[in-house]
């Protein structure tokens, strides 16, 4: 097919860009007023020294319970100080409550300190 | 569908109106008593602490459950046999399982009185407990086990983790494997003098419950590699 006569003598080329580029934002260039709800899980294995520790008097021993008492309590202090702590900071997370100097903390926790303490705009 | 859709947004919000009724409805839904209601207090000793302490005042206005059928404060009374004897039960015949927990312990003073007349020097004499309910105590403090195998599924394998475990859990652990080595007996003998006989062994460290908690702190002192497997 033929163009139409006096248009087929202009020169077609590539659109040259123009300095300087400008960049498209596909989200904007700065951090969000706070942090998603996932993960943050907090390992649960607690007292496998104190554990270690009383495997090998049991061992020693044969077994016998009551030859092992002094290992034997640090044990079983090890875990009810673990579960105490656990429920206290658990309750604190549910609550969003903030505990002074934590490094840890869950992302509810977070987004309370956010929310106090914003980014900047 | 559209009708019950209709519906269903009705009863929200009827529930969201009702909310004081309703909250307590779904919190605990098979509890006769609201969520605020608080344990009753029928010991006379914690009564009296709390009186000594003055925090006494601050039970006084607050709506509280009704005491269980069992919970008394009569002197006979002990909580860990109250406990005991429930576990015992069976399709819930509480009288003959308070019927053959009182033979058990008349058995086990029985067993330990014709220990006691049979020793011939005065020493051997003070070594033996003739207070059943203290056997039964010192039976179950022995038959605690301190920790527990779990299953753990790891990579398609599933291992056997140790756990520790709460005093509670341990207790009722104890209790069960009482219950069980009280029903592993010969025809002829009664379960009265079978649970006797067990109890007055685990309160000498021997017997078949002390080697069953041995045995399972063995298998946990052999998993113990695998103890940071344990998630909870």
């Amino acid at each position: 097919m033929r163009l139409f006569p006096p248009l087929a003598f202009i020169k077609r080329s590539r659109a040259v860009p123009q300095e300087p580029v400008p960049y498209k934002y596909s989200v904007p260039l700065k951090l969000k007023q706070g942090v998603s709800n996932k993960g943050g899980k907090i390992s649960e294995v607690c007292c496998i020294h104190e554990m270690s520790v009383m495997f090998s008097c049991l061992k020693d021993n044969e077994f016998q319970q009551q030859l092992c008492h002094k290992e034997v309590e640090s044990f079983q202090k090890c875990y009810t100080s673990f579960l105490t702590d656990k429920n206290q900071r658990s309750e604190r997370e549910m609550k969003g409550l903030l505990t002074p100097g934590e490094k840890r903390m869950t992302s509810k926790q977070l987004n309370v300190l956010l929310k106090k303490y914003p980014n900047l705009e | 569908m559209c009708a019950t859709k209709v519906l269903f947004s009705r009863c929200f919000a009827v529930s969201k109106l009702n909310t004081p009724i309703l909250s307590y409805i779904q919190q605990n839904s098979m509890s006769v008593y609201p969520n605020y209601y608080i344990e009753p207090i029928y010991r006379k000793e914690t009564q009296q602490e709390l009186v000594k302490t003055g925090e006494i005042s601050k039970y006084s206005h607050i709506p509280t459950k009704a005491t269980l059928n069992g919970q008394t404060c009569s002197d006979s009374y002990d909580p860990v046999i109250a406990l005991f004897t429930n576990y015992v039960m069976r399709q819930g015949l509480k009288a003959l399982a308070r019927e053959q927990m009182d033979k058990c312990f008349e058995n086990i003073k029985r067993l330990q009185l014709e220990k006691y007349h049979k020793c011939t020097t005065e020493e051997e004499k003070l070594k033996i407990e003739l207070d059943p309910k203290k056997v039964f105590h010192e039976a179950i403090n022995n038959s605690k086990p301190l920790l527990q195998l779990t299953g753990v599924k790891r990579g398609g394998v599933r291992y056997q983790v140790p756990m520790p475990i709460t005093d509670r859990r341990s207790e009722f652990i104890a209790m069960n494997w009482l219950v069980d080595a009280g029903k592993e007996k010969d025809r002829k003998v009664r379960f009265a003098m079978q649970l006797a006989r067990e109890l007055v062994d685990a309160s000498n460290n021997t017997g078949k419950v002390v080697k069953r908690k041995q045995d399972l702190h063995r298998q946990c002192e052999a998993n113990k590699a695998f103890a940071h497997y344990r998630w909870s």
